[in-house]
């Protein structure tokens, strides 16, 4: 699995670092990406990034099979 | 045409219309989605969450011109930044952005922990307390008082404010309007007050001193900024952790698992947010003629997003009337979404979430003194201990 947040839709509403604080990191406005090198996703922590998404209200983060 | 009224032509979404409101909303999402209200100088209004999320996140069609509130909250001049449009609105918007990260609220969890602590402190010795009156509405006061640099010896003005600009703007604009024109009044002198000191540790310090395009900010676009964010400052949170203890009081079960299990906490508070969101509706104007489920709307005309409704949609949440503390994919519409998304969010959630660990640690099981007590609003709810 692979992830990454797109930086047009993001809006800072910070849930995925709820949900996935391993993954995502918040810049100094707010502004969510993913973390250097946790672009492909480890089995253990699938389902947190899944959450991650479907609770992103903008839809910003991307997940992928590959 | 029949002489019958056209459903939804009598919708509104302030003051008694909250009572029922949630059967409103099912039945409008259900048999008129997209329909025409007669109120407030008439708009349209959007009850499924997948049109609200749509035009919140299209700034193109739809604009926050004149006003994103309908009706206005006691003033006619735009407020920055939530009722101006790109490509202006961004730079308004990121002045204030780096003070409302996760990392900026991180530093003011101590302290909103020691406040919610103090007051809830005072309701357990009470026993039979208004929990609206001394501790959701005191608590967002204290915090965002000291984070703003409201002097303390003003608070007690405040509650009084809020009521009028937000709580009567519908039944009785004039009234809203003067409250409004006293608080204008009020941050226009202590912006003056304000101006020879060299201060930035307060957000009035920090505005005085940040520039857009490297202009500073003109004493009409400080006022503006001071304007909206006492009003979404103090009562938008004062509500959410009002709705919340009115609920707990009701559900002793519920009330006591959260005591138990704390963690649980914040999903608990994102539950509170959809159901029982303090932001019920937000307005736009279109800017261009749009169809939505067949239904033409024309530039110009007011459309009213009822985020309410969206958060109790059918199509998007299992049994969505029911509270559910430890509900799952919990997408919704309490902050709002796209560029105007609340920018107070992450504060917003740390306080209800400090409020309700707090109160919940500190005040033993309660229930309701009055059962038949509102969900909405900031009026009293007063609880037996």
């Amino acid at each position: 699995m692979k992830v990454s947040v797109d930086h047009d839709r993001c809006q800072g509403h910070a849930r995925c670092i709820v949900f996935a604080p391993t993954v995502f990191a918040i810049d100094g406005e707010g502004y969510a990406s993913v973390r250097e090198g946790c672009e492909q996703v480890s089995s253990q922590l699938q389902e947190s990034v899944r959450s991650a998404c479907s609770n992103c209200p903008e839809r910003a983060i991307l997940i992928s099979d590959d | 045409m029949s002489g019958k009224t056209p459903l939804g032509s009598d919708f509104d979404f302030h003051g008694n219309a909250l009572d029922r409101i949630f059967e409103t909303y099912a039945h409008l999402r259900d048999k008129c989605p997209v329909g025409y209200s007669g109120k407030h100088g008439g708009f349209w209004f959007l009850t499924k969450s997948e049109d609200i999320f749509a035009a919140e996140q299209d700034h193109e069609r739809f604009s926050v011109t004149p006003s994103m509130l309908l009706p206005p909250f006691g003033t006619d001049v735009p407020l920055i930044p939530i009722d101006i449009d790109p490509p202006k609105h961004l730079a308004y918007r990121r002045i204030l952005l780096p003070l409302f990260t996760p990392q900026a609220v991180d530093k003011l969890e101590s302290g909103i922990r020691e406040v919610a602590r103090h007051l809830a402190k005072r309701v357990l010795d009470a026993r039979i307390a208004d929990v609206s009156h001394m501790f959701a509405r005191p608590l967002p006061t204290i915090v965002f008082g000291r984070l703003a640099g409201y002097p303390e010896k003003d608070w007690p003005k405040f509650d009084a404010w809020v009521d009028e600009i937000i709580y009567s703007r519908s039944a009785d604009p004039g009234r809203a309007h003067a409250a409004g024109r006293a608080v204008m009044e009020y941050f226009s002198d202590l912006l003056s007050s304000r101006k020879d000191l060299d201060r930035a540790d307060d957000i009035i310090g920090y505005l005085l001193n940040a520039k857009v395009d490297g202009i500073p900010l003109s004493h009409e676009e400080l006022l503006s900024y001071c304007y909206l964010l006492f009003l979404a400052g103090l009562d938008t949170t004062a509500w959410a952790i009002r709705a919340s203890l009115w609920y707990l009081g009701q559900n002793p079960r519920e009330q006591n698992r959260l005591r138990e299990n704390p963690e649980l906490i914040p999903a608990a508070a994102e539950e509170f947010l959809r159901t029982l969101s303090p932001v019920q509706a937000m307005a736009r104007t279109c800017k261009k003629d749009v169809t939505i489920r067949g239904q033409k709307i024309s530039a110009g005309q007011r459309v009213v997003l009822v985020f309410g409704s969206g958060n109790r949609d059918p199509e998007v949440y299992d049994q969505p009337d029911e509270i559910r503390i430890d509900r799952e994919d919990n997408r919704h519409l309490a902050f709002g979404v796209g560029i105007h998304r609340c920018l107070g969010s992450n504060l917003g959630r740390r306080e209800l979430v400090v409020a309700l660990q707090e109160f919940l640690s500190s005040v033993p099981e309660f229930t309701l003194a009055d059962p038949a007590e509102q969900w909405h609003g900031v009026g009293s709810l007063v609880i037996k201990i």
